[in-house]
């Protein structure tokens, strides 16, 4: 009570006043390392805002993975697994292939012919020289790369193929891919596109 | 009045102008406590003897409980920190109040508002969101009432003489602002005809309690100490960009909080809640830091005065608000939920942290409004001792329960009965602390009571002498 002693007070009139300078250097970087880890916080548990991802899943990915499949559905599914990690390297996740290294797959009439012999010859024994795809000539190699696979491995990756971006083809059954290993047998000759297509269909 | 005309005005005029107004907000306010303190009372009585009550519903435990906080929040924090706020910005401003029937007539409009909600929620007629209980015809009064004494408080700080803002300007105009908006949107979104449905109710509800919990108390609390610690330690607030810092990370990050982990939302409001808990922090150490920095040193004996309440209401601020920030952690929420930990924090930054810095404004606004001493000054230093350790006991022993029952809770071989037992004998000492409360709230009403009788038989005098006077002769007619 020292300002009442004073009754008619001059120009202070015991006010509080504020020193000026700014805020400390170590607390401005607490903060930005505090929203730093606060910040990987929120991107591993929100979820990015999906509003169907609930307290103790993560993410809708994650989700998804979780969700029982039957029937077709779970041969696309396993089709997909095995696809993204032996064959979308080249011929891209979007099926779209890359120029001058790996033709594309989408809409390719390799993958949409009625016949799958031909279709199964490629991953199975690979090609070696010129081939056609959508009017185009592809000159390059490719490895047998689905020789590695189980009969019904190749046939989900070639299910999922032939009804994945765009393509509608009917599906591709293990018999399928068991008939045609055994008819190339134990050692595989790589063909060209003109050799292949003297094959039937 | 002219702001650019250089007219001194004395202390003692601008607090003459706050009188009537502040008498009618502060001593609804100390009424308001009291019973809120009863009835809080009488609400634990079910946990000691469980059919003391049963035959009046009345006084059970969902009718008194809610009503308690409800008398807490908007009959004593509100009214008295708006009281608080006005004196503060015509201080600041060296102008008398603004307007000052208007804050008045506020004062009584909310006062109605508070009585009329309490008794709808002791009937019954409450409207089941926390915090947020008060029937429409109560809100719609209190934000009416709330936007009057508003009007008065920035007119005040308009005619600032000194047009230079100090730190507790921003806080307590942002407080102004924030209740306004708050309130209201929360308001019309539970309390209309139409309310969202299922969730999202509790939502905005969570929303609504953050915001007035930690974000209200806060601008309001650290606003008025700022004011108060460096006037009376007799030092600068260290410092204003300090504060600016602090004031911006608060009102940034704060009101982001409220939404706990444990909740039926989808994860990202639960963590993006968790996200702006964990920097809430930063404001609180630096708002806290401020504090200590400005009455570090500083030569003040104060044994239960106006300095201890506030000083320990700052400390509280921190304890309390950090203890708050840490139910938002995804780990601590899965013990604490649905525990009385979440109700020992309310009380500590209801009582313990807003109630001690609001209490200590009161005793040193008082005597310089009224220009008079307080009628009972040992009973206001009496006040800050049953405070202090009233809201420490009532406080602490709800969040060792609590952590406790957590604990038990999360135990699959603990029965869920025996997992609410532990909590008993917490309860037993906690409701001793609140006992103590209230005897320091009885003591603050006192003070204010005689001080406003004492004020009122003083006019009558004025009135009688008056009236009672001998005529001078120039006017006697012949």
């Amino acid at each position: 009570m020292s300002d009442e002693t004073k009754p008619c007070c001059s120009s202070g009139n015991g006010e509080p006043t504020a020193t000026r300078s700014t805020a400390p250097m170590w607390i401005i970087v607490v903060t930005l390392v505090l929203l730093f880890t606060g910040g990987l916080f929120l991107d591993s548990h929100s979820g990015w805002f999906d509003k169907n991802v609930y307290a103790p899943y993560q993410s809708s990915a994650q989700l998804e993975s979780f969700q029982p499949k039957s029937g077709a559905q779970a041969v696309l599914a396993r089709g997909k697994g095995i696809y993204e990690s032996v064959c979308g390297i080249c011929h891209g996740s979007d099926g779209l292939g890359k120029p001058g290294q790996a033709p594309p797959l989408a809409g390719s009439e390799w993958v949409m012919a009625k016949g799958v012999k031909r279709l199964l010859h490629i991953p199975l024994a690979g090609v070696a020289g010129v081939i056609q795809v959508g009017g185009k000539d592809w000159n390059m190699n490719m490895a047998a790369m689905g020789a590695a696979l189980s009969d019904d491995d190749l046939a989900a990756v070639l299910t999922y193929v032939r009804s994945s971006w765009g393509n509608k083809a009917g599906v591709v059954t293990g018999d399928d891919v068991k008939s045609v290993r055994a008819e190339i047998g134990k050692s595989p000759q790589p063909m060209s596109g003109d050799q292949m297509m003297k094959m039937p269909e | 009045m002219n702001p650019t005309e250089n007219k001194t005005i004395c202390s003692s005029e601008i607090d003459v102008s706050c009188r009537v107004p502040l008498l009618a907000l502060f001593g609804g306010a100390a009424l308001w406590l009291v019973l809120g303190l009863a009835l809080g009372i009488a609400a634990m009585l079910s946990f000691h003897k469980p059919d003391m009550f049963a035959d009046c519903p009345v006084l059970n435990y969902g009718h008194a409980q809610a009503a308690a906080n409800d008398l807490l929040l908007y009959g004593f924090v509100i009214p008295a920190a708006l009281g608080v706020i006005l004196w503060i910005f015509a201080r600041l401003s060296q102008s008398p109040l603004a307007l000052p029937i208007v804050p008045v007539v506020a004062a009584n409009l909310w006062h109605v508002g508070v009585l009329v909600g309490t008794i709808s929620i002791l009937l019954g007629y409450s409207t089941g969101h926390p915090w947020l209980e008060y029937p429409r015809g109560a809100s719609v009064l209190l934000f009416a009432a709330f936007m009057l004494v508003a009007v008065s408080a920035v007119a005040t700080m308009g005619f600032r003489l000194n047009r230079e803002l100090y730190p507790s300007h921003w806080f307590l105009f942002a407080a102004l602002l924030w209740f306004v908006w708050s309130y209201g949107t929360a308001n019309l979104f539970l309390v209309c005809n139409h309310p969202p449905r299922g969730v999202v109710q509790a939502v905005i509800d969570w929303w609504l309690t953050n915001n007035f919990l930690f974000v209200w108390l806060a601008l309001a609390g650290v606003g008025i100490a700022f004011y108060f610690l460096p006037k009376i330690a007799g030092k600068p607030l260290a410092s204003s960009g300090y504060a600016l810092f602090g004031f911006f990370t608060l009102v940034f990050f704060g009101a982001w909080v409220g939404i706990p982990s444990g909740a039926p939302v989808p994860a990202w409001l639960p963590t993006v809640s968790a996200f702006a808990a964990l920097l809430s922090i930063i404001p609180v150490f630096a708002l806290g830091i401020i504090a200590r920095k400005t009455v570090w040193g500083a030569n003040v004996t104060c044994f239960g005065g106006p300095f201890c309440f506030i000083r320990f209401g700052m400390l509280s601020f921190v304890a309390a608000n950090l203890l708050y920030l840490g139910e938002f952690c995804p780990r601590a929420s899965r013990v604490l939920d649905f525990t009385w930990f979440n109700v020992g924090v309310t009380q500590w930054q209801l009582l313990g942290f807003a109630g001690m810095i609001l209490c200590g404004a009161i005793y040193e606004i008082l005597p310089r409004v009224m220009n008079k001493e307080l009628p009972f000054t040992k009973l206001a230093k009496l006040n800050f001792f049953l405070f202090a350790g009233g809201t420490l006991l009532f406080v602490i022993p709800l969040l060792i329960g609590g952590v406790e029952q957590g604990m038990k809770l999360r135990d699959a071989a603990v029965p869920f009965a025996d997992a609410s037992a532990v909590a008993l004998k917490f309860l037993r000492i906690s409701t001793t602390g609140q006992l103590l409360v209230l005897l320091g709230a009885l003591c603050l009403l006192l003070n204010i009571l005689v001080m406003t009788i004492q004020w009122k038989l003083g006019l009558v005098k004025c009135v009688i002498a008056a009236v009672t006077a001998p005529l001078k002769t120039s006017e006697v007619k012949s």
